[in-house]
């Protein structure tokens, strides 16, 4: 994921006049998979796998996908709660220092270290002098999914709420607590709430105590992870609604993760989809809800119950079928490629698609024996029986198997007891422009 | 349930509408704090064949609601409080046995004949000749035999539902070992008439009822083995025929595996399967995707919608997504503390909703048509009910709160046919007025 052709062009870099709270480019988290006795790493699940986006002041990013799409990681990755594996994430950059981060990761690899070396120094999380880091923590700050256990159910709301202002020596004494009050009395709670304990607030109160937490500080940045995943309707309008307010009274930025898109078409101004550790698509949520370039964008958005359809009836549920496939082993060119709805022959099909198809069918994968691979796109399977072969290549080239897939299979030849199959050899797809501050990663260009 | 030509034309003709039919339904709680009235007098009609949503904010009382009709609630800390579940059970249309005739209305059901009166109406089954069970008052053996047979339930967690020790095959053969366990034997080629030790063993293990002796015997005795053998055949059969009912790949794979191996929607899909295995009349659904995502989700609903279309039985649609409810529901309750505060027609509680409750609930849902910041929250939170006062239970967070409303309860009743609200704004008279009549 080094190719850096999702990056905003120079025109769309200087659009955006004023600049990143936080830029993330290429980032990585590999999370290992340990096995035996030894725990020996045996591979890795690429839980976010080569993501870039900038985080502009006071806009909100909307950040979705289904489970297990990497969105929470990417999540703790930007608030620096998990160092990533590879790649990097600059803090409070100017538009001029923007400008010279997109010219650097422009820049081939080899060239690429000497042009970022100061931008690290000054802005790079993990690189930048301490006292800057205490800035970067000051200025990011968190609400998590889950209220009950992000506050200490020990400690009372004024140490939760004042906990932060402790740690940076901001507040002591009768000030703490007045600015503890203060910061009660902008989410709606009071003086009463002061020396209570978590359990004794119902959830939306709970994650109104996350936030006056993360308000503590004054920050630039909040990292909003699913903050009313868990809270009712009439409660969540409540949140949403204080969270607008906020932001217009601040001038905050908001990473806002969601796997809600009713939600995130009401607050946020940019989306970006994301989906097995990667970015499928980011524009802004006007375009992406009415014009989505990604398959999986409009499928995501179609899967979506709206009230505001007035006849139910002509809405008719999109669904996708299958599930996410494992994430230790992604499928080739474009990951979504196995429930694509419009998949092409050039869309990545191999080998594992084969062994997909066969994990369907009832006695075909019993009977196979063997796999053995040349390369992921070509490769050899050996079954039990000369019959299962046959069949299997027959299903292979009938209707059961999808169209597009069959015209990217260049060979299949039976051979007693083994199948040799070759597909035909893609690369990654890559973002690519597909209108102003709008990229996609789909084959289908004028979609 | 076996009846005689004579009955199937009695109970036809006087067939009734509702399925179900709750009243004045209460299901306390106690507690340190007091007695919570969690559930307080709830009326509503399930009809044959339609989908009733049960909407309402965490705590409203929905999901007792849907757990009284099966009595799983723990008793105590609960208490039946008052009130009636009538459940109207039904057998396989006669006339057509079950695929669809003209007597039956297509549905391939009909009510079960009132044993009392054989179908011609008595007052036990208030004259409509079909058998009427009060939920909340039938012995425990009996609602054993309805739960999983009459009535299933869907519960929201797969993950929790779904016992993690046992495979999939295993959890899903219980609900037919439990109901259907007279069919298994005949499809093994066991007759229902034979006598003697081998029978017996093979009809208790059958049933779940299996003693330590008939295990023994059908591990060491050849032709007890053989035969225990065909049962588990057909049982098997019938459990990946359940299973392949749902969408299910490689049904005899998943009967297999444990429920840990599978994915989230594979889950709710077995919890489906289970639920549907005995062909119930009515499906207490519990929020069934609320743990799901919006792709799996929908997958989920269209298959719940196709399955009910296709057996014609009747799904209480428990949820606290309205955008959910409205599409698949042809009905819907709005509970509020407690309380069914509106019910009707989608189309009327969604078009024109009556109750300030409802129109905030609607209003407080993210559409494409409101504009940031400007959703409209319904300040405060849903009461304590610890003990409540005799007054509205919206009324302190109503914005259209007048005198009325502190001083009595508002009592469900029509504002269009089909279409009832519990709300003064819509009722001026007062209560006092209205109980005289």
């Amino acid at each position: 994921m080094t190719d850096m052709s999702r990056l905003p062009t120079p025109e769309q870099a200087s659009e955006a006049a004023s600049g990143s709270v936080l830029s993330l480019r290429g980032i990585s988290k590999h999370f290992p998979i340990r096995a035996g006795a030894l725990q020996r790493v045996v591979g890795h699940v690429r839980a976010v796998d080569g993501v870039s986006f900038d985080i502009r002041p006071g806009e909100t990013l909307g950040l979705v996908g289904e489970s297990g799409c990497g969105k929470t990681t990417l999540g703790r990755l930007a608030s620096g709660l998990l160092s990533p594996t590879s790649g990097g994430s600059y803090f409070n950059l100017d538009t001029a220092a923007l400008s010279k981060l997109n010219a650097a990761y422009a820049l081939p690899e080899d060239a690429r270290a000497a042009a970022l070396a100061p931008l690290e120094a000054a802005h790079g999380i993990a690189t930048m002098p301490k006292a800057a880091q205490s800035r970067f923590r000051r200025n990011c700050q968190m609400v998590f999914q889950d209220s009950f256990s992000s506050l200490n159910p020990r400690h009372l709301v004024i140490d939760i709420v004042g906990r932060p202002l402790r740690v940076h020596k901001e507040a002591s004494g009768e000030a703490l607590t007045e600015r503890v009050v203060e910061l009660l009395e902008q989410v709606g709670l009071g003086r009463q709430h002061l020396y209570r304990y978590p359990h004794q607030f119902s959830g939306g109160q709970r994650q109104r105590i996350s936030i006056a937490r993360a308000l503590a500080l004054d920050p630039e940045l909040i990292i909003l992870d699913e903050p009313t995943s868990a809270l009712d309707v009439s409660v969540q309008a409540q949140i949403l609604n204080l969270l607008n307010d906020l932001q217009a009274e601040r001038n905050l930025a908001y990473l806002f993760v969601t796997h809600d898109l009713s939600v995130v078409e009401h607050m946020a101004d940019r989306i970006v989809t994301m989906y097995l550790g990667r970015v499928v698509e980011a524009g802004p949520t006007r375009t992406l809800f009415d014009a989505a370039a990604h398959p999986y964008t409009r499928a995501l958005i179609a899967a979506k119950p709206d009230l505001a359809v007035d006849d139910p009836q002509v809405a008719k549920f999109a669904a996708l079928d299958g599930s996410i496939p494992d994430p230790a082993r992604p499928p080739r060119g474009c990951h979504f490629h196995t429930r694509c709805p419009v998949a092409t022959p050039n869309c990545g099909w191999e080998l594992d698609d084969i062994v997909r198809l066969l994990e369907r069918s009832e006695d075909l994968f019993e009977s196979l024996s063997d796999v053995s691979r040349h390369s992921d796109f070509a490769g050899e399977l050996a079954f039990e029986d000369e019959g299962s072969a046959e069949r299997l290549a027959q299903a292979l080239r009938s209707d059961a198997t999808p169209a597009s897939m069959r015209s990217a299979m260049e060979s299949l030849t039976v051979d007693g007891r083994t199948l040799r199959v070759r597909f035909q050899e893609v690369g990654e797809v890559q973002l690519s422009d597909r209108g102003p501050d709008h990229i996609a990663a789909c084959v289908i260009k004028d979609a | 349930m076996s009846i005689s030509k004579t009955d199937t034309t009695g109970a036809q003709t006087v067939a009734p509408a509702t399925i179900a039919s709750v009243r004045g339904l209460k299901v306390h709680f106690r507690s340190k704090a007091g007695r919570v009235h969690a559930v307080d007098g709830v009326d509503f009609d399930v009809r044959d064949g339609e989908t009733l949503g049960l909407v309402g904010e965490t705590g409203c009382g929905k999901s007792v609601t849907g757990r009284a009709f099966l009595r799983l609630l723990p008793v105590p800390p609960g208490i039946l409080a008052g009130g009636s579940v009538m459940f109207r059970p039904q057998t396989s249309c006669g006339g057509c046995g079950g695929e669809g005739c003209a007597q039956c209305g297509g549905s391939g059901r009909r009510p079960t004949p009132c044993p009392t009166c054989r179908g011609q109406g008595c007052p036990d089954c208030q004259g409509t000749g079909a058998e009427t069970l009060d939920l909340l008052k039938v012995s425990d053996k009996q609602m054993r035999g309805i739960r999983g047979d009459r009535i299933a339930m869907i519960f929201q967690d797969p993950g929790k539902a779904l016992n993690p020790t046992l495979t999939i095959g295993e959890q899903l053969g219980e609900v037919f070992l439990q109901h259907r366990s007279v069919d298994l034997l005949e499809e093994a080629g066991i007759d229902s008439g034979e006598s003697g030790f081998q029978a017996g063993a093979l009809r208790r293990l059958a049933g779940q009822r299996d003693r330590r002796t008939d295990r023994m015997a059908a591990a060491l005795w050849p032709p007890l083995r053989r035969r225990a053998q065909s049962v588990r055949q057909a049982l098997d059969n019938r459990i990946a025929a359940a299973l392949g009912e749902t969408q299910i790949p490689n049904p005899r794979n998943i009967m297999r595996s444990y429920p840990h191996e599978l994915s989230g929607g594979m889950r709710q899909r077995v919890m489906i399967a289970q639920a549907l295995a005995c062909d119930p009349d009515l499906i207490i659904a519990d929020e069934p995707t609320t743990a799901l995502d919006v792709t799996v989700q929908a997958r989920i609903l269209d298959l719940i919608g196709q399955l009910q279309a296709k057996r014609g039985s009747s799904v209480i649609y428990i949820s606290h997504d309205l955008s959910v409810v409205r599409r698949i529901c042809d009905r819907v309750a709005v509970m509020y503390a407690g309380r069914v505060v509106e019910i009707g027609e989608t189309d009327q509680i969604f078009n024109d909703p009556r109750h300030p409750y409802t129109k905030g609930l609607l209003a407080a849902v993210p559409t494409t048509r409101t504009p940031r910041g400007k959703l409209a929250a319904i300040p405060g939170s849903v009461p304590e009910l610890v003990d409540p006062k005799p007054s509205c239970r919206f009324a302190d967070r109503c914005a259209q709160v007048h005198a009325a409303c502190t001083a009595s309860d508002p009592i469900l009743s029509a504002v269009n046919p089909g279409h009832d609200v519990a709300c003064f704004l819509e009722h001026p008279t007062s209560p006092k007025t209205e109980a005289a009549e």
